[in-house]
């Protein structure tokens, strides 16, 4: 897509049909899944997308919320599940593809980490544990200060 | 088949009881643009989508809106723990605390019950997606106005985080409205309804 002075759009635009028939409600499509914030930076605000960053009054998270073994686990689930919405309306991409099966990768491995020493994220996690752990606290509704 | 992920999508660790924001926050509970409504919009209108980009981003989306109703029940049941009767009286929740006690109810920050007059399954492909995009932006509209009404930062790192995530759905529905119309009838996509018609 070219914009008027010729160059192509940046990541904060995306494309449109150059002829749009009447009477549908337009879009446009996001070009690519590049540019990408860090798992860390994309859990933070709520994107994994810059050109979709649009915070209200330019407020944005400041406090980093994956310095933990379970900060890990949320920020790579968020990354791979930004990719799987993306890649729902561009099944096509092979790129995005084959970077959501990379991130997949490392979100088993921290999982696994994870589950190893705090207990089951999901109940077939309980392989690996010793007794039925599944029911112990804390249950992700309630209050833990930073780093417990 | 659902399974549970015994973790939130984001962290929520509220530091400071506070009712007085519980009483407004609910509403992204149960109120007409909150989570509970989101979640069951998009996973009732799936079964009517024919095509597969379209089933596979409202079952991916309902989901994460499963687990937005997790994380705004989790700041409601932050922000009212160990609360006394003298907080109660204080924010003005007693009509919510008489019926409810400290117990998370899906009801709109007015007091009106959850109800499915507030969503659409019309099973029709563009009328859906149409309500879809309207949906995200009421309920980011809503996270507006608590950014507006709250000054805890705890709980605003939170609804500024759904919030984002109702611009990027918002925008994945355009993005699913326009593949739809795609595979439609280029001179007429109304000629017929291919969640009906075949």
């Amino acid at each position: 897509m070219e914009t008027k002075s010729g160059g192509r759009c940046d990541h904060r635009n995306g494309v449109l049909p150059s002829c749009a028939p009447l009477a549908r409600a337009y879009v446009p499509m996001q070009q690519s899944s590049a540019p990408q914030y860090d798992a860390s930076d994309a859990l933070k605000r709520g994107t994994l997308f810059p050109g979709l960053d649009l915070p209200f009054m330019n407020m944005v998270n400041m406090e980093d919320v994956s310095g933990t073994p379970l900060g890990e686990v949320m920020a790579l689930c968020f990354v791979s599940h930004e990719l799987q919405l993306y890649l729902d309306t561009h099944p096509k991409d092979t790129e995005a593809f084959e970077l959501m099966k990379s991130v997949l990768n490392l979100t088993a491995e921290a999982k696994r980490r994870y589950v190893a020493k705090y207990g089951p994220l999901r109940p077939d996690d309980m392989l690996c544990s010793e007794s039925f752990d599944w029911i112990d606290d804390p249950w992700p509704w309630m209050y833990r200060q930073r780093g417990e | 088949m659902f399974v549970y992920e015994k973790r939130l999508q984001y962290p929520v660790r509220i530091k400071n009881t506070n009712p007085a924001l519980a009483k407004f926050i609910i509403s992204q509970y149960g109120g007409p643009d909150g989570e509970l409504g989101a979640s069951l919009r998009y996973l009732s209108q799936r079964y009517a989508m024919p095509y597969p980009e379209l089933r596979g981003l409202l079952t991916d989306i309902g989901t994460e809106e499963l687990g937005h109703l997790e994380m705004v029940a989790t700041i409601i049941q932050q922000l009212t723990r160990n609360m006394t009767v003298e907080e109660v009286k204080a924010a003005g929740l007693e009509t919510y605390f008489v019926d409810h006690t400290a117990g998370v109810y899906p009801q709109f920050a007015s007091g009106t019950p959850w109800t499915a007059a507030t969503i659409a399954v019309k099973g029709d492909v563009i009328t859906d997606l149409t309500e879809d995009m309207g949906a995200e932006q009421k309920a980011r509209t809503t996270y507006d106005n608590i950014l507006r009404l709250s000054d805890d930062p705890d709980v605003n790192n939170v609804i500024r985080f759904l919030r984002e995530r109702e611009v990027v759905h918002f925008q994945r529905f355009g993005e699913a409205l326009q593949l739809a119309t795609e595979k439609m009838d280029q001179k007429n996509v109304y000629v017929i309804n291919p969640a009906f018609d075949r």
